[in-house]
This record gives structure tokens, C-alpha cells and sequence, in this order.
């Protein structure tokens, strides 16, 4: 029995045309303190997925399983960070994260602003903390849904395209960032992540999930990355184990390679 | 020195300054200062252009209709005599503008506030529920396009008070604007922010407090602002019907005694009440709103 169980789930919704089946046959075990990526291409259902582990939606086939409890609704064992960051644009950053925890967490006023200052300050957030979101840079924002996340101490962490929406360089520093805060947890959090960045999920993760494409989208393929931790981005690209896995993710993930594949316009 | 010359050197003048060199910052925010005022300077002077048209098309009119419309020059005079004494009470029939304006902004406020502490829950309702929307909707769209003073009668048969006649259509005024902006300021609170709510289990009490009001506040703002906008304008015809106090009254009066002055500089403090209102609640509007 694993620690987080999915299987044979199944996500469909009801349209006017009849059942449309997002994904299907998924299953997967993941162990305590893993860090899965999925990947895949858009609309492929990957966030359909982390919902269901989120509890935000419900499947249609198959089951959830934490701890070998059946998932039915959102909970504290379970922190999300938003694809598009979701703070709330009229409190402070402090407050953001203030508020979640007050809504989850069982403990007195004071124990609460001191876990929302303690996270403020592992995300170097702490002179920020009065700010209102709209004041902060896109990491800024991200920093600060990774402390909200983490604020209410969950055993699971999922990432929505985590890092998607920021430019390379605060990219590289962010996934730094996870990776610290992860060290820092005793690497005994489980980390599940989408993302479109092939270099980032080998980077960060100990498998890789390859979705197909939708309608009905499953599991392609799941790749370990053998790579020994901590990982140095800029030594593990020059191995031959990471330029393979990278191409055979491309490959997993890409039909054609080159134009004159695409069309027929040149031909005479 | 070549005009790039002078652009660099600008550039460097903005640089030091904002590091807060003593005098230089001084400089930059007098410059700033003094480009502020031309900008008021210039509107002012251009208000003033339409003010002046005006006043030109009035002073032809009052030639035009031989004086049956006074001159500028005879409402000011009496404007500024009626200014002068606004509080005055010589009996029912003969009081001062200032009280004449003060019961008529008494009547709005207070029908205005029973309005909006009526309208405002409903359109929480409207706006977070579809069996909410469904009851009310079709109710708001029957009775909205109906003009308050229809309201009346009704209310003089239930209050047997025209005074209270009055508040009444005033309180029926002030209720669409601000049921119709305030759901749809709660029905459009985006997936994300409830996704929120959702992530970190908030409490119904949680999601009204935390994400729902903040979210629906400057909506709600806007519709007390179109509110009290339109509660304004209906008060003076309600008081022309009601009689008793009340600028609107005033209005009628000065009418039946001839004196157009009088109905003129009536229509000027009406003028400036509706404006401070709308500026009062434009000021609020502006604290509430976030920037996203």
C-alpha cells in the first residue's frame, strides 16, 4: 500500500453532446516524500488529475487514496499552489496566509501569526509581509502561494504549473527555492507538479509522469530519473543519463522534428 | 550642448535625485509641482469657457423672451440674497434654503439608507444564488423601469403621511441600482478566488467576510453612488406632489409666486448637492477598489 493511491480513475463531465471522458485508466503509487511530475501536452487532462488529488473534483471511476483513505473533498493533507498564484488581490501578503491557516489550522491566535511568520520568513518574504499582492512580482506572487501551501503544514504539496507564468531567470531560482523548502521539510513531503518544462521535471522530480493527448487522455509512460540528489543544473545536463532521458521525453512528447516532415509545401 | 546631450544629462539630473540628493530633489518635485498647476490651471480656464457660452446663451434667452426669464445678472443677485439668510422660518409656507435643503436631504438619506441596507442583502442573494436569481430577478425587471412617483398613492394609503409618501418612493428609487450592481458584483467573483475558499476549507462565514464582500464592495459602491444619484432627482418631483418642506416644494412655490430667480438658483443648489453626493461616493468608491 502506498502512501498516495490512484487507480483506475476516471474524470468524465456531462456536455449536451453526451459524456466527455477527460481522462481514464489512470494509476499510479506514490510513495512519502516523492516529487512526480506530469507532463503532457494542454488540455490533456493534467489538471484534471491534480484536482481529483486536490479534491476539487470528483472522480467518476476508480478511487483516490490517501493513507488509505478514500479522497472526498479538499483538505488540510493537502496543499495547493495555483497555477495562476490566486492570492486574494485585497489583503496582504500577510494576511493571505494568515487566513488559510486560521481556516485550517486548530491552535491559538498567537501559535497561528507565528507559523504565518515563520513561512514568510523561509520564502524571504518577511519585509514584504504588509504588501498587497498587486505590488509584487510575478516570483514574488508564486513565493508567496508556496508559503500559503506550505503554511498549513500539508503531508502533500501539489503545483499547478508551478513556475510556468515567471521568466527563466526567477524560473531557476524558484525551483531552487522548492527544492530548499522541500530539504528543509526533511524531504518527507510529497511534491506532485505539472509542468510543460522537460528540464524542470527532470531537474526536480524522481519520476516523471508522460500523459497522451485528450479527449480520454491516460499514462503514456512513467521514466525514473536516476539522478543522485542534490542535483547541480548545470553538472546533470552534461550527463549521459539526463541528455538521454531528455530525448526520449522528447520523443515521448513530439511526433515530428523537423519542418519539411509538416508539409508539402516545397515539393515540386 | 546637442539635444542628446541635454537628454543624457536629464536622465542623470532623475537618477541623482531619486537617490534623494538634497537639492536637486527639491528641484524635480517644484517641476513636478509647477506642471501640476498649469494642468489645474488649464482646466479651470476651459470650464470656465463652458460656463461662459452658457451664461451667454442664458443673458440671449432673457432678451430673446423679453425679460420673462431673468437676466443672470437679477438670479445672482437674488441667489446670493438667499444665501445670505438660509435659515430662516417665517412659518410653514416661508422658510430658508438651507432648511429647505436640509429636510429634503434628510428624506433622501434616510430612504436611501432603508433602500440600501434592503437592497444590498438581496443582491448577495441574487448574485451567489440561481434559485435567489430566479425568485428576484423577474420581480426587479418588472418593477424597475417604473417611475417612483408612481409609487405615491401607495404610499399615502399605507402611511396616510405624505411626508412618509415621500421617503417611501425615495426608498423604492434606491433599491434597483444597487441590487442590480451588487450581484452582479457577487455573481462575477472569479473560479479563482473560490477555488480558494475551496482549497483551504473557509467557512460560508469566511468566504462572506474574507472573499465575497471584498470582492462585490466597489460594485456595491457604484450602485449606492447610481443610487443616491437618481434618489436625487426624484425628490424634487416628490416634493413638488408631497408640498411641505423641501426644495422641491421650494421650487413649486417660487413658481407659483413668479419668482423665476428663485426656481433658477433653486436648480443651481440642486445642481451642486447631486454633484458633492456623486463626489462623495466616487471618494469611497476609489478607497474600496483593489488593483488586481
Amino acid at each position: 500500500m502506498s502512501y498516495l493511491e490512484i487507480k483506475n480513475l476516471e474524470i468524465s463531465f456531462p456536455t449536451p453532446k453526451g459524456k466527455y471522458i477527460a481522462v481514464r485508466d489512470i494509476n499510479l503509487s506514490i510513495e512519502k516524500g516523492e516529487i512526480i511530475s506530469i507532463i503532457g501536452h494542454s488540455g490533456c487532462g493534467k489538471s484534471t488529475i491534480m484536482n481529483a488529488i486536490a479534491g476539487m473534483n470528483t472522480p467518476t471511476g476508480g478511487s483516490v487514496e490517501l493513507m488509505g483513505k478514500t479522497i472526498k473533498g479538499p483538505g488540510p493533507d493537502r496543499g495547493i499552489v495555483f497555477q495562476n498564484y490566486s492570492l486574494l488581490p485585497w489583503m496582504s501578503v500577510y494576511q493571505n496566509i494568515y487566513q488559510a491557516v486560521d481556516a485550517v489550522m486548530d491552535c491559538s491566535k498567537k501559535e497561528k501569526q507565528e507559523i504565518v511568520l515563520q513561512n514568510l520568513e523561509m520564502v524571504n518574504l518577511m519585509q514584504h509581509k504588509d504588501k498587497l499582492p498587486g505590488q509584487l512580482s510575478g516570483g514574488m506572487k508564486q513565493r508567496v502561494a508556496i508559503a500559503r501551501a506550505f503554511a498549513i503544514n500539508p503531508g502533500v504539496l501539489l503545483l499547478d504549473e508551478p513556475f510556468g507564468a515567471l521568466d527563466a531567470l526567477t524560473k531557476g531560482t524558484m525551483q531552487l527555492e522548492l527544492l530548499k523548502l522541500w530539504n528543509l521539510s526533511g524531504r518527507d513531503k510529497t511534491i506532485i507538479m505539472i509542468t510543460h518544462d522537460i528540464e524542470e521535471a527532470i531537474f526536480l522530480s524522481d519520476r516523471i509522469v508522460v500523459m497522451n493527448d485528450g479527449p480520454a487522455a491516460t499514462i503514456k509512460e512513467i521514466e525514473h530519473v536516476h539522478l543522485a540528489r542534490p542535483r547541480n543544473k548545470i553538472e546533470i545536463v552534461k550527463t549521459p543519463e539526463y541528455i538521454e532521458l531528455r530525448d526520449r521525453l522528447l520523443h515521448l512528447l513530439t511526433d515530428k522534428f523537423s519542418i519539411e516532415d509538416m508539409g508539402m509545401v516545397y515539393k515540386k | 550642448m546637442t539635444d542628446t546631450e541635454t537628454l543624457t544629462a536629464d536622465i542623470e539630473t532623475k537618477g541623482v535625485s531619486k537617490e534623494s540628493n538634497g537639492g536637486e530633489t527639491t528641484n524635480y518635485k517644484r517641476k513636478a509641482f509647477f506642471s501640476n498647476v498649469l494642468k489645474y490651471a488649464k482646466s479651470i480656464f476651459f470650464a470656465c469657457v463652458g460656463l461662459f457660452l452658457c451664461g451667454g446663451l442664458w443673458e440671449w434667452l432673457s432678451s430673446y423672451t423679453e425679460g420673462d426669464l431673468p437676466t443672470p445678472a437679477a438670479t445672482f443677485t437674488v441667489f446670493f440674497e438667499m444665501l445670505s439668510d438660509p435659515f430662516y422660518d417665517y412659518g410653514p409656507n416661508d422658510k430658508g434654503i438651507g432648511l429647505q435643503l436640509g429636510s429634503s436631504i434628510g428624506r433622501v438619506l434616510l430612504g436611501f439608507s432603508i433602500g440600501s441596507v434592503i437592497a444590498i442583502p438581496i443582491g448577495i442573494l441574487m448574485g451567489a444564488s440561481n434559485i435567489g436569481k430566479q425568485i428576484f430577478y423577474p420581480i426587479v425587471q418588472l418593477l424597475k423601469p417604473v417611475s417612483p412617483l408612481a409609487w405615491f398613492p401607495i404610499g399615502l394609503v399605507v402611511f396616510k403621511d405624505s411626508d412618509m409618501a415621500t421617503i417611501f418612493i425615495i426608498f423604492i428609487t434606491s433599491l434597483w441600482s444597487t441590487l442590480i450592481n451588487t450581484a452582479f458584483g457577487v455573481g462575477s467573483i472569479p473560479q479563482d478566488h473560490k477555488n480558494v475558499a475551496k482549497a483551504f476549507g473557509f467557512s460560508k462565514m469566511r468566504y462572506l467576510r474574507k472573499i465575497l464582500i471584498p470582492y462585490a464592495l466597489p460594485h456595491i459602491i457604484t450602485g449606492l453612488r447610481l443610487s443616491i444619484g437618481v434618489a436625487w432627482l426624484v425628490i424634487v418631483a416628490g416634493e413638488m406632489l408631497s408640498g411641505g418642506a423641501g426644495i422641491g416644494f421650494f421650487v413649486w412655490d417660487s413658481w407659483n409666486a413668479l419668482s423665476l430667480e428663485r426656481v433658477i438658483s433653486a436648480i443651481l443648489i440642486i445642481g451642486i448637492v447631486g454633484l458633492l453626493f456623486d463626489k462623495l461616493f466616487t471618494l469611497i468608491e476609489n478607497k474600496v477598489s483593489y488593483k488586481a
